[in-house]
């Protein structure tokens, strides 16, 4: 036997030894009628082909690696940046399982959010049942200051009324008449996570202000000159937004974080378990109406959101995703230009290093070639940072960009001689990707975790920028966004161009008079 | 007087250099050994010239005799590549501690060389003298004497301890190291009318194989390459070759000069930089082989090969002309590379505004002359302060220099581009200038440049208010 009770192989090594290997290869040509080694050769080979590619283009059905998840994902994200709130999804428990998993393998720390637990019966007469009874659960086992309802499929196909099952909540004692219940109807079946995020940041802000459905008086603005933040689905949210309230003091803004994720994310090992960390106050979600301007780091992620915002008078600006000097100069443009507030010389000097350190490498990356795939936003302010770098984007692909981001993209190519040649593809998944970089092979393909089939595959090296990153630790503690976000993204870059150079330079005797100490 | 002092006085009277000859006769003794000035920044030193010139021969132990700094800072840090052997970028040394210094040090390295010849099997030992073990009195000549004839292999003693002079001078006694136990202490087997030696060339990057091949076209073997990608015993029988070609003017002109002397082998200086240089350059291997009874029919099938090679070169080199014509370079590099370098940059269109001769001999400075014509700016030793200056005032577009400049020339938010040893790219040959071109070409392009020259832009937003007020 290859496995012997005193010393239990795991599956690393156990199913290559000979026994295993053997018996496989027997199972194979004895029960598996495999096609001739040289047949599945000519198929793996026609997969890589011009031809393949256009049967590939040509999928109208089929949706095969979807670059994107769905809208409640992102409804969970944004409830989970306001203080001591629990997301709860009414619909099936399934699905809120999976939210819970996905962020904690992105984030490795747990997230809490809960469910109705909607099952057959529910489907057939309603789920208002479940939600009493899941608001009154929720409240008293887990004792939130708010509750932030959003919805699986399963309750959006029946019809479920967020708005009048959450009073009949409160009329049945589930929670207290005041007790705070935003929410928003998020189903999987339109947009993505950044639709679930927008639905569910406009759903919060919308109660607060307006008059929290219709049981309170709504607010009355008066302008107090303060800035609103709200960074939008982002998987370096620990990171990035602890580097924007550090730029913001440093410029000495009175800012409010409209879903501050960053201590939720990333609770000290002290011993202590932190159901609900950090995140906006009520209060200061309420009183962020009085703010002179919001500003959105991401456009697709905000787009409900800032509608609502600027319907009460505020002044909106959205960002794509800013990632490096030019990125973050407009940022912080407009923050300097919407509260007066001056540049300090220690953000100029930040700015300098980060522009000095793209100087000091700039060989390594000008003119390599590049694919990269992501959300709307990301994958436009990662195109503009490789544009400032000098590499050529060459595929920019996103699953859940539609028209108006394939407009922008374009915009931005336009506007550098290194965007030419670059084809901008809307709505296409991985599998798409995968034809593109046989056709079209590029030098370094950027996107999350599952881009590494892709590498695998087309052996492209992946630098791993995006959401979910489950399969490397930490980065979301560092930041992607202002200059020292932009040397982060400049640094993940350059590492996996080195990597790659040493790993093709370093064969004994074939390759490794490349092998340098040097780069 | 000690034996080293002795060599570095004969290294210092050098009838092969111009500079040496032009002295009067108590001067020329006093050798080209600037004084160093304390407290100034300064290049590398002797032991640090001799590891250079040396380590580039691939199947020998490089033996480092001293404490961990002096082999700790150096291991692996010369770009030049192998075609076989890589034995010569593993890191041997003594790494002396207080124990050697206090008992001595000649044991210690006796055992050190019998460990490397035992494990590794070189096909020599190169053991290199420090600063440390030449002040306590470590004899490296006889303990490589001794080891040589016990453990049968040779032993070569590298005298150079730092502190006897600069890097220059330590790339001659290397040189001299080589003519003393190396060169003429084996024979080839078979030789032919068309074998040369190639000396100072240690390709970098894999500079020699971007030539090579054209050498092996024309039938011209490289009996040995002194010292890129060479091998021990090359080098052992490179004193049967019919001509040489001196490659970096100042480095080893000892060498070439001495192996004229002692074996009747005719040199000239050339370069492997530029369209024009690399022709020529083979035009004159062809001839000095014919000189010396090679059939006259090697000359016809040179000029086909550069009739073919250079057309080719240009055609490729074409496209980038448009976008350097005009543009203006700084070079900042020594030796050789500058006056080579000049003429293959003016080939593509680009201004030369100024370009370094620290390192150059008055031959060099005279061709540098004649290339530039009368906007010829050269300099002899810029500080860094001088050189952030003249780079800020936007004299030039692009600077061209090794890597410790290369901070200076960011700083200036000026294009730069490494052409010295720790580069990347090879840019010798045709193929290495259509390279050169290219980098150049993609250094002056880069969005960076134009992003380092702009202010921050609140810097422009108060700048406008400034002007506003004087406005008002």
């Amino acid at each position: 036997m290859a496995q012997d009770a005193e010393k239990v192989i795991d599956h690393f090594e156990l199913f290559r030894g000979a026994e295993y290997t053997g018996m496989l290869a027997n199972k194979k040509s004895m029960f598996e009628d495999p096609v001739p080694a040289e047949e599945l050769e000519r198929v793996t080979e026609w997969t890589k082909s011009k031809e393949y590619c256009e049967k590939n283009f040509a999928r109208e059905c089929l949706t095969i690696n979807p670059a994107k998840a769905c809208q409640p994902l992102g409804a969970v994200f944004a409830s989970l940046g306001f203080e001591g709130t629990l997301p709860f999804v009414h619909g099936s428990q399934g699905c809120v399982a999976y939210y819970r998993s996905h962020f904690s393998r992105h984030f490795k720390e747990p997230t809490s959010a809960v469910s109705s637990s909607m099952t057959e019966d529910a489907a057939v007469f309603g789920g208002l049942n479940n939600l009493i009874d899941g608001m009154a659960n929720a409240y008293s086992l887990y004792k939130p200051k708010m509750i932030a309802v959003s919805t699986t499929c399963m309750a959006e196909v029946i019809g479920d009324d967020l708005n009048a099952y959450i009073k009949g909540a409160k009329e049945k004692k589930s929670i207290p008449m005041d007790f705070d219940v935003p929410f928003a109807h998020t189903p999987a079946f339109v947009g993505s996570h950044v639709t679930g995020y927008d639905n569910v940041m406009k759903g919060i802000i919308e109660h607060f202000w307006n008059g929290k459905a219709g049981t309170v008086p709504k607010l009355e603005r008066q302008p107090n000159g303060k800035l609103n933040f709200i960074g939008g689905f982002d998987g370096y949210t620990v990171g990035n937004m602890r580097e924007i309230k550090r730029l913001f003091d440093l410029m000495g803004v009175e800012y409010t974080i409209l879903g501050d994720n960053s201590d939720v994310w990333d609770t000290p090992g002290d011993g202590k378990f932190r159901m609900y960390d950090g995140g906006t106050t009520l209060e200061d979600a309420a009183n962020a109406i009085h703010a002179n301007a919001t500003i959105s780091m991401q456009e697709f992620c905000t787009e409900k959101t800032l509608d609502l915002i600027e319907a009460q008078g505020q002044e909106v600006i959205a960002f794509n995703h800013p990632i490096g000097v030019e990125g973050t100069d407009r940022f912080l443009m407009e923050v300097a230009r919407l509260t007066g507030k001056a540049i300090p010389d220690s953000i100029a000097k930040e700015r300098g290093r980060l522009v000095d350190a793209i100087a000091d490498s700039n060989t390594h990356i000008h003119g390599k070639k590049f694919a990269l795939y992501g959300d709307p936003d990301l994958t436009l302010g990662l195109a503009a940072f490789l544009l400032e770098l000098g590499a050529e984007p060459t595929h920019i692909l996103s699953t859940n960009g539609g028209k108006e981001w394939e407009q922008k993209v374009q915009v931005l190519l336009a506007g550098s001689p290194f965007g030419k040649g670059c084809h901008v593809y809307a709505g296409k998944d991985l599998w798409h990707m995968r034809s593109l970089l046989f056709t079209e092979p590029v030098d370094f393909l950027i996107g999350n975790t599952y881009g590494k089939f892709l590498e695998r595959d087309t052996k492209t090296p992946l630098i791993r920028i995006g959401f979910p990153i489950f399969d490397r630790h930490h980065h979301h503690r560092y930041p992607v966004w202002g200059y020292q976000g932009g040397l982060n993204v400049l640094v993940k870059i350059l590492d996996r161009i080195f990597e790659h150079m040493d790993a093709t330079t370093n064969s004994v005797s074939k390759n490794d008079y490349s092998f340098d100490i040097i780069r | 007087m000690s034996d080293l002092r002795v060599k570095v006085q004969q290294v210092f009277d050098e009838p092969g250099c111009a500079a040496n000859q032009a002295k009067p006769t108590r001067d020329r003794k006093k050798g080209c050994n600037k004084l160093l000035a304390p407290g100034a920044a300064a290049g590398g030193c002797a032991f640090d010239g001799a590891k250079i010139a040396l380590q580039p021969i691939t199947d020998v132990a490089h033996l480092v005799h001293g404490p961990i700094a002096c082999e700790g800072n150096s291991w692996d840090g010369r770009g030049s590549k192998s075609s076989g052997s890589q034995l010569y970028r593993t890191s041997f040394t003594t790494n002396m501690t207080e124990q050697d210094i206090v008992f001595g040090g000649e044991k210690h390295l006796y055992k050190a060389i019998k460990e490397v010849v035992e494990k590794y099997n070189p096909a020599a030992v190169f053991v290199y003298q420090t600063c440390v073990p030449a002040m306590i009195g470590d004899d490296l000549e006889t303990v490589c004497k001794a080891a040589g004839k016990k453990l049968g292999k040779p032993v070569i003693p590298v005298n150079v301890p730092g502190f006897v002079g600069s890097k220059n001078l330590g790339n001659k006694l290397a040189g001299e190291a080589l003519l003393d136990y190396v060169i003429g202490t084996e024979e080839p087997e078979e030789t032919t009318p068309y074998d040369i030696n190639i000396i100072g060339e240690y390709n970098l990057s894999g500079e020699l194989w971007q030539v090579k091949p054209l050498l092996d076209e024309l039938g011209i073997r490289i009996l040995a390459c002194i010292s890129g990608d060479s091998k021990y015993h090359e080098i052992a029988r490179s004193h049967r070759a019919r001509a040489a070609m001196m490659v970096c003017s100042k480095a080893m002109i000892n060498v070439a000069r001495k192996m004229e002397e002692r074996y009747g082998i005719p040199y000239f200086e050339g370069s492997f930089y530029g369209i024009g240089d690399m022709s020529d350059s083979l035009r004159k291997i062809a001839q000095l082989l014919v000189d010396r009874g090679a059939p006259a029919d090697l000359l016809v099938r040179t000029e086909v090969v550069i009739e073919r090679e250079e057309a080719r070169a240009w055609q490729r080199i074409a496209p980038c002309r448009p976008r350097l014509l005009g543009k203006r370079v700084l070079l900042f590099t020594g030796g050789v590379k500058s006056w080579s370098v000049v003429a293959a940059l003016q080939e593509t269109g680009l201004v030369l505004t100024g370009t370094s001769v620290k390192k150059s001999t008055p031959g060099d400075k005279e061709r540098i002359k004649e290339l530039m014509k009368d906007d010829a700016h050269m300099f002899d030793d810029l500080k860094p302060r001088e050189m952030y200056k003249m780079l800020k005032e936007a004299r030039a577009d692009i600077m061209l220099s090794g890597g410790r400049t290369q901070f200076v020339a960011l700083k200036a938010k000026m294009p730069w581009l490494d052409i010295n040893q720790e580069r990347h790219h090879a840019y010798a040959g045709y193929e290495g200038m259509v390279a050169l071109v290219r980098e150049i070409d993609k250094a002056l392009s880069n969005p960076i440049w134009e992003q380092i020259r702009r202010p921050a832009p609140w810097e422009n937003v108060a700048m406008d208010d400034e002007l506003a007020i004087h406005i008002a």
